[in-house]
């Protein structure tokens, strides 16, 4: 099992190569990741005025790895989402305001003010939401994968981690499971450089995209501010996971460009490395390239201003819970599975799409 | 009705649970092709073919784990660890993971862990142990600990077909001493119901698993006193009404377990009649139970560290006379 | 409970004095101070008689009064131990018995009264000091406790419809409103006033064998027990009527009148009453009369009742017409159990054990005469019990 590097796709026309996106696809995905980033963003001025309790954490400059990832997904595919991987959620459904209220801690959030900032999964579309202990989602997607493989469906688990996960040993039973059954699962590795503080050289001896040949099942590794590239290696993963042939571990090359948190100044992190990685903005990048094809960008921009507006505003209307519910639900009455999600990729809804570009 | 084994009344409800409903599979390390380490899967992979008895590696957090993600689709696992002790391998997947999932999303995650355990043959540290105090500080966890086979059978097919994580615990010593009649075909006993094994006047003896046992055998002949005994069955959720109903008719309580004391079942038991029915308390609430230490090899140590029916006569004898 | 005293501590020793050259005992007349109090040197702790004199006796050594050996009353030779007192205490320490019960005073190892047995004696208003005590170091256990109120002549558990109250010094002034649960019985009852025709049958049982059989129990279970047998008899008695609707119940599940003293009664229900012994009832209508005025009964324990009996002959009352607990159709009176001559065997007189049963009865129903051949029954299966 070579471990390789996929290419970027080449900009216009057919040109991803394959003829997977189309022209809407392409501004869909741009869209994302700019709807995204102003969503974090507000978030983080809600964060400063007091509104978002606890902490704060986001993807920013990470943008292109669950865009571009999550976009590969059909509706019954299935997603264990992380903190950094907004745009997952956003791809699968959820919108803007919903994602405030949750980070407010409002009633009308996605768990309802029982968790709080990234921690969650909406249901209703195909997500488990993360717990912290990382990265203990892998193992779950195994299990969705498991339940696709014995039931015969043509389905998929997606989950997504950072390269600080590696180092924990249920990574390596997530795939070593995975390795041996052939599960359905495409592991998306995010490196962003650090694990909290800690740099790649003190997380691992060998870069752990190479671990994946020794688990029987093929490594690739692209370039994590590439939305085209990320969404590349994803829809050949998922469509080898989808016929049988098993799991696919996709290294991300990215950088985290904010602190852990938002209460780490990352001082650790040498300046020239973070303007390095500034020229190579995944959204300023991805803007340029649609704008050379004549796609208007602007309008884009406008039109996610816009929706955050309206979404913002709302979510500060949406009421905190109420306390004696605060006990309510910790065991369920009935069991009901995960619903499908929206899958806005044009292959999944062919005849929304007219503009093969 | 059938005399099964405590055994064979687990496999029956495992195998007439998988038969009735395809959305049962069970996983483990050697249950498949070994049939289990205890054989409660013999003969099920021969049955049920390799993907619904899943042999998987050493890999307890694996097994829990992907057992989330299998349930929350649909499906309904049933994960065995060879020895309950190795829960702990296996512990944030479902503490973690499994516990706080519905809380937190709503999401129902319907799975089933199996743990043989308990004491009593030479099994030492890390083979004899009664983890059940663990999951009892893990919110959204049921906990079951069945002492008879026709309540082990019942509680399975029940925990199986519940919509929560239900940790199952099946004394290893009761699976092949522990004989009883148990029903035919597929039939559930609630979550959350204890059990009078044995009606009294005197005093209440409060246990569990194994522990019924030792305690109706202590008991059945205590110098004429008239003494009842309550089989806990479900620790989350604990019968509240069945204990204190009993407590309110007796006055005496001894509660019994084999898990080591501190913080244990006892303790709750015991907190919970203190808080509401202290006006019924005609003496002190006594434990018997395992000191706080770890389950010796040598039998003469695990003997002395397990509560053994003398220990159990003596307490009730001092209570009595109280 | 006392403290045991702390090691190193000294004591001195109150004992019997010699009054005299020849005497040989003396008794305890009365305690001049508690255990816990403290008590200096030559102050007086104890009064005693001797058959010569009566004299009071002074402390040997300042300190705290650690314990009493010998109770009032009590005659002991001389030079025997009355007390000790602890001399390396501090005057101004927290007095000994300060938390402990009452019935510690005057006894520094009187054993503890558990809650159980508190609860009960103040439901009963029992001096528990009066009670034998079985337990470990003659604590009044639950048992002990128990057995003396069964045989109590007069406390509380009872019944009733009877609008008479005993009218206490403390009684409420004029004006006062009912509470919520005496409003509740009062629409009640007039309701089955004015609902049902009652009418009141009474038969005189002979209780001897009753008497021979009940041991620590009371009537009440007994009195079930036969009520129950008859009903089976005539289970047309054993039914509910509702809007003209009459159901016969195969079940009998028996409600028992419950006294909850100044508040009222309820009525909790005895579920398969005919599945049950006569000892079988009295656990259950022990239990329910218990959790009855801890307010503990759930809500289906008062309800769907076929048939009652009510209990008010522990207050020494003959005859009564109780008022039918709808939508049942006949409710059940125990009376008194007083001894009278009574004619026996043709022409002699002998002394029994009698007791008047009553029962109101809806004439809606049934007419006199089932009513007649049910308390005959009822007094039949009295008469010839064999257990």
């Amino acid at each position: 099992m070579a471990t390789t590097t996929a290419r970027p796709a080449a900009l216009d026309g057919s040109e991803d190569g394959r003829g997977l996106l189309t022209r809407d696809d392409r501004a869909r995905l741009y869209r994302y990741m700019l709807l995204m980033r102003a969503t974090e963003e507000r978030a983080l001025t809600l964060y400063r005025q007091g509104k978002v309790p606890g902490s704060y954490y986001d993807g920013h400059g990470q943008e292109a790895v669950s865009v571009g990832s999550a976009y590969a997904l059909g509706p019954r595919d299935r997603a264990c989402v992380l903190h950094r991987d907004l745009g997952a959620h956003l791809i699968r459904g959820v919108r803007p305001g919903r994602v405030l209220a949750q980070m407010m801690g409002r009633a009308t959030g996605i768990t309802g003010g029982r968790d709080g900032n990234m921690h969650f999964g909406d249901r209703h579309l195909g997500c488990v939401g993360m717990v912290s202990m990382l990265p203990d989602m892998a193992l779950v997607a195994c299990g969705l994968g498991l339940a696709f493989q014995i039931r015969r469906e043509p389905r998929v688990a997606m989950t997504w981690f950072g390269e600080g996960s590696t180092a924990n040993g249920v990574w390596h039973e997530a795939m070593n499971v995975a390795g041996i059954r052939r599960l359905p699962v495409v592991f998306v590795l995010e490196n962003n450089q650090f694990a909290y503080s800690t740099p790649n050289d003190h997380e691992f001896a060998v870069d752990p995209v190479e671990r994946a040949a020794g688990y029987g099942f093929p490594g690739i590794k692209v370039d994590g501010n590439d939305v085209e590239a990320v969404f590349s290696a994803a829809a050949a993963a998922c469509e080898r996971a989808r016929t049988g042939g098993g799991p696919t571990l996709i290294e991300c090359d990215t950088m985290r460009m904010h602190g852990h948190g938002a209460h780490d100044d990352m001082r650790y992190v040498p300046p020239e490395l973070l303007e390095h990685w500034a020229a190579r903005d995944p959204v300023e990048a991805y803007e340029a390239r649609l704008a050379a094809a004549g796609i208007d960008t602007a309008a884009i921009q406008a039109d996610v201003r816009a929706e955050l507006e309206r979404d913002t505003e709302w979510a500060l209307q949406q009421p905190m819970p109420d306390p004696p519910t605060a006990t309510d639900g910790v065991f369920a009455e009935v069991a009901e599975p995960l619903g499908d999600g929206e899958a806005p990729w044009s292959r999944w809804s062919p005849d929304r799409e007219a503009t093969h570009a | 009705m059938p005399e099964l084994t405590y055994l064979q009344a687990i496999s029956d409800a495992l195998r007439e649970e998988m038969r009735a409903d395809e959305r049962v599979f069970c996983l483990g390390e050697d249950i498949g092709r070994f049939g289990g380490a205890f054989k409660v899967t013999d003969g099920f992979i021969e049955e049920f073919g390799p993907d619904r008895v899943w042999d998987t590696p050493l890999a307890e957090s694996a097994i829990v784990g992907t057992a989330v993600g299998a349930a929350v689709e649909g499906l309904r696992p049933v994960c065995e660890m060879q020895f309950a002790d190795f829960i702990s391998c296996g512990f944030d997947q479902l503490v973690n993971v499994a516990a706080k999932m519905h809380y937190r999303q709503g999401l129902a995650v319907p799975i089933t862990v199996r743990l043989p355990s308990g004491g009593g043959f030479s099994g030492g540290p890390f083979h004899s142990q009664n983890p059940e105090a663990w999951m009892l500080q893990a919110p959204g966890l049921k906990v079951v600990a069945p002492s008879t086979p026709r309540d082990a059978k019942g509680l399975l097919a029940a925990a199986i077909q519940d919509p929560n994580p239900v940790v199952y615990l099946e004394h290893k010593h009761l699976y092949r001493r522990t004989k009883g009649e148990v029903p035919e075909g597929r039939y559930e006993l609630p979550l959350g119901e204890a059990r009078i094994a044995r009606e009294g006047t005197d005093l209440s003896v409060i246990a569990y698993g194994a522990m019924v046992g030792v305690a109706l055998e202590a008991t059945e002949d205590l110098d004429g006193a008239s003494v009842e005994v309550l089989d806990l069955r479900s620790l989350v959720p604990l019968d509240t009404d069945a204990i204190l109903g009993s407590v309110r008719k007796t006055s005496k309580v001894v509660i019994l377990h084999e898990a080591t004391r501190s913080c244990g079942v006892g303790a709750e038991v015991a907190a919970l009649i203190a808080e509401n029915a202290f006006e019924d308390l005609d003496g002190p609430i006594v434990r018997v139970t395992a000191p706080d230490v770890p389950i010796p090899f040598s039998p003469p140590l695990e003997r002395a560290v397990l509560p053994q029916v003398d220990n159990v006569k003596e307490a009730c004898r001092e209570l009595l006379a109280y | 409970m006392s403290s045991s005293p702390t090691s190193g501590s000294a004591v001195a020793e109150v004992t019997m004095p010699q009054m005299g050259v020849s005497v040989a005992e003396g008794t305890v007349v009365e305690w001049k101070k508690r255990v816990g109090d403290w008590v200096e040197a030559d102050e007086i702790v104890v009064e005693i008689s001797t058959d010569k004199v009566e004299t009071e006796v002074p402390s040997p050594a300042s300190g705290r009064l650690a314990e009493i050996v010998v109770e009032v009353g009590t005659t002991v030779d001389v030079g025997t131990v009355l007390a000790r007192i602890d001399t390396t205490a501090i005057p101004g320490e927290p007095h000994a018995d300060e938390h402990a019960s009452p019935a510690d005073t005057g006894n520094g190892h009187a054993p503890p009264i558990s809650p159980v047995v508190r609860r009960i004696a103040e439901q009963h208003g029992i001096d528990l000091t009066q009670v034998p005590g079985t337990g470990r170091r003659g604590r009044v256990t639950k048992k002990d406790v128990m057995a003396f109120v069964e045989h109590q002549p007069a406390e509380a558990p009872l019944h009733i419809e009877s609008p008479y109250r005993e009218e206490g010094p403390d009684a409420a002034p004029a004006g006062e409103p009912l509470s919520i649960m005496r409003r509740q019985i009062g629409e009640h009852m007039v309701r089955s006033l004015q609902t049902a025709a009652h009418c009141t049958t009474v038969v005189e049982a002979d209780m001897s064998r009753i008497e021979e059989a009940r041991g620590r129990l009371s009537y009440l279970p007994f009195v079930a027990r036969a009520a129950i047998a008859a009903l089976r008899e005539f289970p047309s008695l054993n039914a509910t009527l509702e809007d003209d609707r009459l159901t016969v119940h195969d079940a009998v599940h028996l409600g028992i009148a419950v006294s909850l003293g100044e508040d009222g009664l309820i009525v909790p229900v005895v579920r398969n009453a005919h599945e049950l012994s006569h000892e079988g009832l009295a656990a259950r209508i022990a239990d329910l009369a218990e959790r009855a005025r801890a307010r503990r009964l759930s809500p289906d324990e008062v309800g769907g009742g076929t048939f009652t009996i009510t209990n008010p002959g522990r207050y020494g009352a003959l005859l009564a017409t109780p008022i039918i607990n709808q939508p049942q159709v006949a409710i059940l009176d125990l009376e008194a159990v007083v001894r009278r001559p009574v004619v026996v065997g043709g022409d002699s007189i002998a002394i029994r054990p009698m007791t008047y049963l009553c029962m109101s009865w809806d004439h809606r129903v049934l007419d006199g005469a089932l009513a007649a051949q049910f308390l005959s029954s009822v007094r039949r299966h009295l008469e010839e019990w064999n257990g």
